[in-house]
């Protein structure tokens, strides 16, 4: 019955590939710029708080098939070239993305209590070593179930480049279905696939998050 | 940079395509409101079954959470749009897809089904905060299990779950757009078809994103009410 | 009249009851005390069958608690029980915390109910608050719509665990004289407390509980004047300090 997964399963792997590709790129992007979106989120200077608060905000509103569309359409305008879906995908995800681990960023730079700061320097830290020793680590440790999820989300995310034919998994997927007209297999191997790598992030995103929890970080 | 192209906003409102944007709007609405309707329901289920006492409900309850967080919703739908109607065998499957407005039932079960699974994880994480001997409570004064959970601990845990589930009902709406890819002529569909129909995709996406924020802004408004009515007084100040 | 005949209760390899022995009369008032940790709040919880145990027997008006028989669910009706963070139904007044078990347990009418939540309210002093949140109560408010929201079920027992150990000191007094109040009016209860005063006034018996097992019981005097074990000499010593 899943004969057809074995015979197209070079094919439907070059598809996770991109996939995965994807991902990396978005996750990389949406991470960095979610780091200064994050700090810009806590800005007291309104040239930076105030643009920075209505592109997420209107991001957040979004759904991201149709931020995707409109990369699409909006980069050959720019270039002046009709342009890949794959570097239009990145960009649309990476701009998407960063909003999202830009909220997780703010909130965890925000739990970390000024009280804890000043304990710290009372004990004659400096601000370097303060941030290296104490602020940094327990601000990732908060944090890192929130980024392990949102990166989950990310991952799954990437189905969407579907729309501006980008062959990730599911295209690729959807290629081979309108040939043999196989759909059970082919998407229920597309949603296998997708469940292993989602449910091992979510496993792992649990034992960051029980971690922090027996040292009370949560 | 090239400026070559000619911006034509007027494809926001020149018929027929501001009739469609409208079109595509109301569909999103009944979309996202169907759905939800389903996912208040399947989700509140599958939450509970997560905290009963019996090991087997918890690991249904379980497992419907993790199979339907951990696979993408484009998937999901795809998986009930092209394959749901060949799990009924042949004959079955061949009406079954001759069905007027396929495509919007299985939107509306797909995104009403994986939605339920974000809401039974929200209502696990409120029923967890609410405390061994609130639970006692309830039972010392005789009332049964059903009842419990009927009269006390469900009420509870929603109203504790008030905030995310507010983000949830703002997802389903923009979640709504995925189905576009099964040819549900909702909000991103019409938009995506006004470019096909006159290479102004730039304009009719742009108008799209305006109406789907304006749309978020009145559903954060409603919830707002939502939550002043349903608010436990003094616990969630405001 | 509870009989609690021998029970043991484990958690794991952890033995929280020991062999614990007891009659309680109706009428009757008996102050459980004890370090934490001692079993105290487990042997309650075991009395209304919200923590099973494993071995021994406890009965309440000859009805065995353990029997799968018995309707455990009828059985905690005749015994209201009040807690340490008293656990009122955040989303409900105070008025409906009162009145809900009534109405759905016993199918009283609304009215009916309220009737009875009123007359509780005097009781303990909460005519004006009927309508409050619980959020908006203080802590002493909130234990003595508690102590209410047990009495509407009408109960022939009431067993209050820690009644006042997560109040601040001014708020003790007025729930304390609810239960004294109560107690002289004839209740049968049963009080894990350290309240020393409340179990002068009106404690039949003392129980003095270590490590899961009773190591002392006797009168209020008996136990205050003449302890007999270092274990409660030294318990005495640091609760009256």
């Amino acid at each position: 019955m899943f004969d057809v997964i074995g015979r197209n399963f070079v094919f439907l792997m070059g598809g996770l590939l991109t996939t995965f590709e994807l991902a990396i790129l978005a996750l990389a992007g949406g991470i960095g710029l979610g780091m200064l979106v994050g700090l810009a989120r806590l800005s007291k200077n309104p040239w930076i708080y105030y643009p920075i608060t209505a592109y997420v905000n209107l991001l957040r509103n979004i759904p991201l098939i149709l931020v995707i569309f409109w990369f699409y359409f909006v980069m050959p305008i720019i270039t002046g070239d009709a342009m890949a879906p794959f570097p239009a995908a990145v960009i649309a995800f990476v701009i998407f993305e960063a909003t999202y681990f830009g909220e997780i960023f703010r909130a965890g730079y925000q739990t970390i209590s000024k009280d804890l700061t000043a304990a710290a320097f009372s004990t004659g830290m400096t601000y370097s070593q303060t941030a290296r020793y104490i602020l940094i680590p327990i601000a990732f440790k908060r944090m890192a179930p929130s980024l392990i999820t949102q990166s989950i989300v990310t991952f799954q995310d990437t189905s969407l480049a579907f729309v501006i034919g980008l062959t990730e998994l599911v295209r690729r997927s959807s290629i081979v279905d309108n040939m043999e007209v196989r759909s059970i297999e082919l998407y229920g191997f597309a949603a296998f696939v997708y469940f292993i790598v989602c449910y091992t992030g979510s496993q792992i995103s649990l034992y960051y998050e029980n971690k922090a929890r027996e040292v009370n970080l949560i | 940079m090239n400026f070559a192209y000619d911006f034509d906003w007027s494809v926001l409102w020149r018929d027929p395509y501001g009739v469609m944007l409208i079109k595509g709007l109301g569909m999103t609405i009944f979309l996202g409101i169907s759905a939800w309707i389903i996912a208040m329901a399947v989700g509140i289920a599958v939450g509970t079954l997560r905290i009963t006492k019996y090991r087997l409900l918890r690991m249904i309850g379980t497992a419907y959470v993790e199979v339907f967080r951990n696979i993408p919703l484009l998937v999901q739908m795809f998986f009930w749009f092209y394959a749901g109607p060949m799990l009924f065998g042949e004959t079955l499957s061949r009406q079954i897809n001759r069905l007027d407005g396929l495509a919007i039932y299985v939107s509306i079960i797909g995104l009403g089904l994986y939605t339920a699974s974000r809401i039974a994880e929200h209502l696990r994480a409120g029923f967890a905060s609410i405390s061994k001997d609130q639970y006692h409570a309830v039972l010392s004064t005789g009332m049964t299990q059903v009842q419990m959970y009927r009269y006390v601990i469900i009420p509870y845990a929603l109203r504790l779950t008030i905030p995310p589930l507010t983000t949830e009902f703002l997802t389903v709406f923009k979640n709504t757009s995925i189905v576009m890819t099964i040819g549900v002529a909702e909000l991103t569909f019409q938009s995506y078809q006004i470019d096909a129909e006159t290479f102004h995709g730039l304009e009719a996406t742009t108008g799209a994103m305006f109406i789907y924020l304006l749309l978020g802004m009145t559903v954060v408004k409603f919830m707002d009410l939502v939550e002043r009515k349903y608010k436990i007084q003094g616990l969630m100040g405001r | 009249m509870i009989e609690i005949n021998k029970i043991n209760k484990w958690y794991g390899d952890f033995h929280v009851l020991q062999d614990v022995d007891e009659v309680i009369e109706h009428g009757q008032t008996v102050v459980i005390c004890g370090p934490s940790g001692s079993g105290k709040s487990t042997l309650l919880r075991c009395i209304n069958g919200l923590e099973p145990f494993q071995k021994g027997e406890i009965l309440v008006d000859k009805t065995s608690v353990k029997d799968p028989k018995t309707d455990l669910y009828k059985l905690r009706e005749k015994i209201g029980m009040v807690f340490q963070r008293f656990e009122l139904y955040p989303h409900m007044t105070a008025m409906e915390n009162i009145t809900l078990a009534p109405r759905k347990v016993r199918k009283w009418s609304k009215e009916r109910a309220q009737d009875k939540a009123m007359e509780l309210l005097k009781r303990v002093g909460m005519v004006d608050k009927a309508d409050a949140y619980p959020a908006n109560l203080s802590g002493g408010q909130q234990q003595r719509i508690a102590i209410a929201r047990s009495l509407a079920m009408e109960p022939a027992y009431m067993m209050f665990d820690e009644p006042t150990s997560a109040l601040d000191p001014e708020m003790i007094k007025e729930v304390l004289d609810v239960m004294v109040e109560l107690a002289k009016a004839g209740m049968t209860m049963l009080c894990v407390t350290h309240e020393m005063g409340f179990a002068k006034e009106v404690a039949d018996e003392i129980i003095f509980m270590d490590k899961g097992k009773i190591v002392e019981r006797g009168t209020y005097d008996d136990f205050f004047n003449n302890p007999q074990t270092d274990r409660a000499k030294l318990f005495l010593s640091q609760i009256l300090d």
